[in-house]
């Protein structure tokens, strides 16, 4: 029955295949056959698998082996795929999700000339996604990463006339490559320590060998952690995530929310082992989710965008996973990436559907009153915001609880900081939710989207729901910790700070009886605001940190001196062309001559007497 | 002669045969597609004659023939070759007038001397099968077609090949007088060591076979003709010089070199080392700047002549005897491919331009907008010839490599090195040429057979770059029954 995994990569890549292959000339229904499709089928697959997963007791890791990759000098992966509770409930995210997104996609991109192209990637993405949620291989795992970063880069870039997309996509390439980059080294390091990259034998063989604490794991786990940074959008390596959103919303709501992104969550969880190893390192993945939540809830505060709210509001969301990873709450972890999927979704989806409707406005201050216009988006963002505030019952609500209480058992200043993020995360929530659908219609909206739109977000909006009852399948995955005690003023303040935080927001942005615009109005406030507006610096500080000396060492060196070696070389070369094309005379006579004195040297030569 | 010695001369009677009966019907039914219909069957007929006698080899025909496996591959290369250009000149001569039978009677004559050099085995055969090829194709160059230059080829070089014979004829008298024999395997129990002055006598009569043999294949310092020749011949002709006329003789050269046990003398050695090196550094420095797309071909020949010799200098050096004429071999039946391929699409191209040969580079200019496919074959080629990986010519250069370092030749790598480093530069030129704007948008007619030909070399091209170990096993086991 498990052995059906080998599919599901394979779907996606062959619907690419065709897609690319026939380069944009097949029937707009036959790409969304295919490129629906293909997913459609994959989910499928998930689902009965996950049926059997639940309900039969055939609850083993199940190994699906692809056979050896290469044979050089010793050096001999083995590839396969691996099933178990984490990689399961990753291929239902990615599967159920991304095929929800890919129903709504085939509407909202279907006025677009390259139809085609957009599933293409879709599909390509989704095929690497799967690689990287089954690979029992860090290599092959590496395959899979490289190869979500690859469609990232394509689909961020994919309305490629406008040069800023370009410029956001090639961002988004390079910044993540250099946390690819420690990855790598991470991946080197592990090799060179156990021999192997397969991931189950290789964590067994690090726990036998290593103490908790030792220096090696923890530099391997740190450089793991890098690339998880990257590819996660955390400390410092976040820049990158809110100008992606330059991709269709649909690409922002698969790669840069639900799935790609917390590729880093996926693989901290996977290889656990290595970082319980390695407590320093363990506590530098907490403290970089607190600081990133924090950063990013503050900047969200201050944007007008709508997906760049939704953005930073996700980099904030994988700082509260990235904290729960780091206080050894790893199902909560894994819990949250889930819900967060749905409703991050949910929300994207739900922008995707106001811009649709407003033609291309992102502004939320240049919307309002949709409530009525537009009641699929409307409820969606109602329901998407409530649990991604964590207001009690909804899905985020659960998993967010979770990581909070855990965080306070390990240390009151993480859970002080995951609090006041959570309070941040009501405002900004509801201060989109209040500015684009009360008040007074600023912009007339077109008529809402059809139904492959909406049904898709309908769905979404159930689980975000009722998300939060789902019990993920990962006991046996991780360690188990005893769950954090629901007593005290704490279990009472937790779920109590959003409620607060949604008052503050309805004072603030709706009755408008809570007024700042006074303190906004002076240079101190303004600055502040000016400083939260631009993600606290960090651009303008890379910029003159790295890329302005970079820059300035580059034009330093345009008559680079080493290029003078080649440029010599090549002069070189044509000189002795040059000489020895003077042989090429085309005389007979001449020829015949050369002929008898190159003899006369052979013997000479063989002679021994030159 | 017993019946398997018959058996083993069969080949060539069967070669001989048809091409009396082709003479024949040129005389009495002159009909061109009836005449090339003949060549292809013979040239069939000639390789299913080897099947018989493939379990009894080695066979020794005569003192004058031996056959073996060795014997065997090459001479199937041979009739590969010429089969191959037999449907190149079918299309290039079609439209050429009348006179046009003949010339497929001399290729198939051309190929019963390449034949009988592959398996020759004394001095006699060997001269025999070196003119019969050598008139031939003399007669072929010198063809009258699209306004070339074509006699001026043809006696360049016809009297260079005189000069070259009168080395090897001088050579081998020599040789005969002081061992008094002319077999190569007789010759094996030479007594190297004998007096100073025999020693002498003999190192002056090798050299000079060298010296000869050295010219056909167009080894510096003996090169100059090769770009007027290749120039000034019809392109399927140029093909099959480039390819059945060097590689029969590079095969008579291993197997004269190794049977007689010459190549184990160190000073002949040192003059090989000597003349590879300079071929490699003078092929790819001639081929630089050159404007003409045969003449490059002409130069990278050359150059890939330079380092096949490297194999046939490791070929000598102890121990690794077996393992560098798999290499040579390899890279020989590479550079069959890669180079007949070339010819193809250099023919392809003349025979629409109808009026002379398509050569400039300036002619290829444009050609991936007019006809990509042909332009994607040609870049495979010119990748092949280059050595990038995925095609023949790689695993080829790969071989020439890996002999080179075990064998520990340090300096004859650099060379190869150097070479290849400069060697695609020009080739990236003809390909650079080919992504340029179109001059003319005038439609390229691919004809049928040359299409085909084509087709069916770019997929063993690719095929063996990718997946080579069905022709090495090939290769190993014919080795095994060598010598």
């Amino acid at each position: 029955m498990y052995d059906l995994i080998w599919l599901l990569p394979i779907l996606p890549l062959l619907s690419f295949c065709i897609l690319f292959a026939t380069g944009g000339n097949l029937a707009p229904r036959w790409v969304t056959m295919l490129g629906v499709g293909s997913i459609g089928i994959a989910a499928l697959i998930v689902g009965v698998i996950a049926w059997f997963w639940l309900t039969t007791g055939m609850r083993e890791p199940y190994l699906y082996s692809l056979g050896p990759w290469m044979n050089v000098a010793g050096f001999t992966p083995t590839f396969g795929f691996y099933l178990d509770g984490l990689s399961l409930t990753m291929l239902m995210v990615v599967t159920g999700v991304g095929f929800l997104i890919h129903v709504y996609s085939s509407l909202f991109m279907a006025d677009d000339l390259d139809f085609s192209r957009f599933f293409a990637y879709m599909n390509l993405f989704v095929s690497a996604m799967l690689v990287l949620v089954l690979a029992d291989n860090l290599l092959l795992l590496y395959l899979g990463w490289e190869g979500v970063g690859l469609c990232s880069y394509l689909l961020v870039g994919f309305w490629h006339a406008k040069p800023a997309n370009g410029a956001a996509a090639r961002k988004a390439f390079i910044i993540t490559r250099i946390g690819d980059t420690a990855m790598a080294l991470g991946l080197f390091l592990l090799f060179m320590h156990l021999g192997t990259l397969e991931i189950q034998p290789m964590l067994a063989t690090a726990s036998a060998t290593w103490q908790t604490g030792d220096s090696i794991p923890t530099i391997a786990a740190l450089l793991l952690l890098g690339g998880a940074v990257g590819k996660s959008a955390q400390l410092p390596l976040q820049t990158w995530l809110p100008d992606a959103m330059a991709g269709p919303t649909p690409v922002s709501a698969l790669i840069h929310a639900a799935t790609m992104v917390t590729a880093g969550v996926y693989l901290i969880a996977r290889t656990h082992e290595l970082y319980l190893l390695a407590p320093m390192a363990q506590a530098t993945v907490a403290i970089v989710g607190v600081a990133t939540l924090l950063i990013a809830a503050f900047t969200a505060l201050a944007q007008h965008d709508i997906k760049r709210i939704l953005a930073y509001s996700t980099i904030s969301q994988i700082g509260y996973m990235f904290l729960a990873l780091g206080v050894g709450a790893w199902s909560s972890a894994i819990f949250h990436l889930m819900t967060h999927a749905f409703f991050k979704a949910l929300l994207f989806l739900g922008a995707g559907a106001v811009i649709f409707s407003l033609h291309h406005e992102h502004d939320i201050f240049k919307m309002g009153g949709l409530r009525k216009k537009l009641p699929v988006a409307f409820w969606s963002f109602l329901i998407g915001s409530a649990a991604l505030t964590a207001l009690p019952f909804t899905s985020g609500f659960y998993s967010k609880d979770a990581i909070l209480l855990a965080a306070f058992e390990h240390n009151p200043w993480l859970y002080a900081g995951g609090l006041l993020g959570a309070l941040l995360t009501a405002i900004y929530s509801f201060r989109l939710v209040f500015l684009v659908f009360f008040g007074d219609v600023k912009t007339e909206p077109s008529a809402p989207a059809g139904p492959r739109m909406a049904v898709p977000l309908i769905i979404l909006c159930f689980f975000s729901v009722v998300g939060g009852w789902i019990h993920i399948p990962v006991d046996e995955v991780f360690p188990v910790v005893a769950g954090p005690s629901h007593e005290g003023p704490v279990a009472l303040i937790t779920p109590l700070i959003p409620i607060v935080g949604v008052l503050l927001a309805y004072f603030l942005f709706l009755r408008r009886s809570l007024d700042f615009s006074g303190f906004f109005g002076s240079g101190l406030g303004r600055n502040l605001k000016a400083f939260f507006f631009s993600h606290w610096g960090m651009d303008w500080l890379y910029d003159k940190v790295f890329v302005v000396p970079y820059t300035a060492v580059a034009r330093l060196n345009q008559s680079d001196a080493v290029d003078l070696v080649y440029e010599g070389v090549a002069n070189l070369t044509s000189i002795f062309h040059s000489l020895i094309a003077f042989t090429q005379t085309g005389q007979l006579r001449w020829y015949a001559a050369t002929m008898v004195a190159g003899l006369v040297l052979l013997i000479a030569i063989v002679m021994g007497i030159v | 002669m017993s019946g398997l010695q018959l058996q083993a001369l069969l080949p060539i009677i069967t070669l001989s045969s048809l091409i009396l009966i082709q003479m024949m019907f040129i005389a009495f039914a002159r009909n061109l597609r009836l005449t090339v219909s003949i060549s292809v069957i013979a040239l069939l007929l000639t390789a299913l004659s080897f099947f018989p006698m493939v379990d009894h080899l080695p066979i020794s025909a005569t003192p004058l023939i031996q056959l073996d496996g060795f014997a065997l591959f090459y001479s199937g290369l041979v009739l590969l070759g010429a089969l191959m250009v037999t449907f190149l000149s079918y299309d290039y001569l079609r439209d050429q007038g009348e006179r046009q039978d003949e010339f497929f009677m001399l290729l198939l004559l051309s190929c019963l001397g390449a034949l009988i050099l592959v398996s020759s085995n004394h001095f006699a055969s060997f001269i025999l099968g070196l003119e019969l090829l050598g008139v031939s194709l003399y007669t072929m160059m010198s063809y009258p077609t699209r306004g070339l230059f074509t006699l001026e080829a043809a006696l360049k070089y016809l009297i260079l090949s005189g000069v070259s014979s009168a080395f090897i004829l001088f050579g081998a008298a020599l040789i005969y007088a002081i061992e008094g024999k002319l077999g190569f395997t007789e010759l094996a129990g030479m007594n190297h060591t004998s007096a100073a002055s025999g020693q002498f006598i003999l190192l002056m009569g090798s050299t000079m076979i060298f010296a000869g043999i050295m010219f056909k294949l167009s080894l510096a310092p003996f090169h100059l003709w090769t770009p007027d020749v290749y120039d000034g011949a019809p392109a399927p002709v140029t093909a099959f010089l480039a390819t059945v006329s060097k590689g029969a003789i590079f095969a008579l050269a291993l197997r004269l070199f190794t049977t007689t046990g010459l190549i184990d003398l160190d000073p002949l050695l040192r003059g090989l080392s000597f003349v590879a090196m300079v071929s490699i550094l003078a092929g790819n420095l001639l081929a630089l700047l050159q404007d003409n797309v045969k003449r490059i071909l002409a130069y990278s020949s050359i150059a890939h002549m330079g380092y096949l010799a490297v194999a046939f200098v490791v070929a000598g050096k102890a121990g690794g005897q077996i393992m560098a004429m798999e290499a040579a071999s390899y890279f020989l039946f590479a550079y069959f491919l890669t180079t007949l391929l070339a010819f193809s699409v250099v023919t392809i191209m003349s025979i629409a331009d109808h009026e002379v040969d398509t050569t400039n580079l300036g002619d290829y200019e444009g050609l991936f907008w007019r006809r990509p496919a042909l332009a994607a074959v040609f870049t495979a080629t010119l990748l092949s010839l280059a050595g990038i990986p995925l095609t023949a010519g790689f695993i080829g250069k790969f071989y020439i490599f890996s002999i080179g370092v075990a064998a520990e030749a340090w300096l004859l790598m650099a060379f190869v090195v150097i070479g290849s480093g400069i060697g695609i530069f020009y080739y990236l030129r003809i390909i650079f040429a080919m992504t340029k704007a179109p001059r003319t948008d005038v439609k390229i007619e691919i004809p049928t057979a040359s299409g085909w030909v084509a087709v069916v070399l770019t997929v063993s091209l690719v095929l063996f770059g990718v997946y080579p170990s069905p022709i090495i096993d090939l290769i190993g086991e014919l080795m095994i029954s060598f010598g």
